[in-house]
């Protein structure tokens, strides 16, 4: 089986050819663009990881303010502890 | 030709090997980026779970200290009252002289210590050795 071309043909499968190496190259251009920007993203993902684990690791002791609410509440009830007592000394030195 | 037909192959043949390479390697990345963001974001969650009991529990512990902080005056006067009542303030004394002896002048004891008892007029006699010292 002989396949016959004419020479528009032939050229036109040329300029194909031609056209299609662009095409390869643009691609690979344009690929090499998105590797690189997904390679961008990877690493500040990774530092933004790195910031979200030192923020986690900060906040941990939060459920430390539990703790010193009751404290507080305390010393709260402690100065009523002292506000009574003051109160009936001072009754009995003044009288 | 066959030189178009090798080219045309190997055109189709870059194209493809191309964009399979480029897909595998944006691929590894993407997978990767995933990874992390799934770590990002459970991260974010216990952040979150971390930095829910902040607000309540921070307006608990100013309530709470300005209440403290209110009833602070309140003591320092009651306490400063209590120093006051109860600090020892003695009343004034009269200034007043020499203490003297109300008794007046003493007998001698030098008749008794040697055993001489007088009896009569001279028992109440003065010691004339004391008299003299006093003289001299």
């Amino acid at each position: 089986m002989v396949f016959a071309l004419t020479d528009t043909q032939e050229n036109l499968w040329w300029i194909a050819i031609i056209a299609g190496f662009v095409v390869v190259l643009a691609v690979a251009a344009l690929l090499t663009i998105l590797v690189l920007l997904v390679r961008t993203i990877d690493r500040r993902v990774v530092e933004i990881k790195a910031t979200l684990t030192q923020a986690e690791a900060n906040t941990a002791d939060a459920a430390l303010l539990d703790t010193t609410a009751a404290g507080v509440d305390l010393v709260l009830a402690e100065g009523l502890e002292h506000h009574l007592f003051l109160g009936r000394v001072l009754g009995k030195v003044r009288s | 030709m066959n030189t178009l037909i090798v080219l045309t192959v190997v055109d189709i043949v870059l194209l493809i090997a191309g964009l399979a390479l480029y897909l595998w390697i944006v691929g590894t990345q993407l997978t990767r980026v995933a990874t992390n963001l799934e770590e990002c974001n459970e991260l974010v969650q216990q952040i979150k779970a971390n930095a829910e009991s902040i607000e309540g529990n921070l307006e608990h512990i100013n309530r709470t200290g300005g209440v403290v902080a209110g009833a602070l005056p309140l003591l320092y006067g009651m306490a400063e009252g209590i120093v006051v009542g109860a600090t020892y303030d003695p009343e004034q004394v009269p200034e007043r002289g020499p203490a003297l002896p109300a008794s007046g002048r003493r007998r001698s004891r030098l008749h008794d210590g040697v055993g001489y008892h007088p009896e009569g007029p001279g028992m109440n006699a003065h010691a004339p050795l004391a008299e003299q010292a006093e003289s001299a």
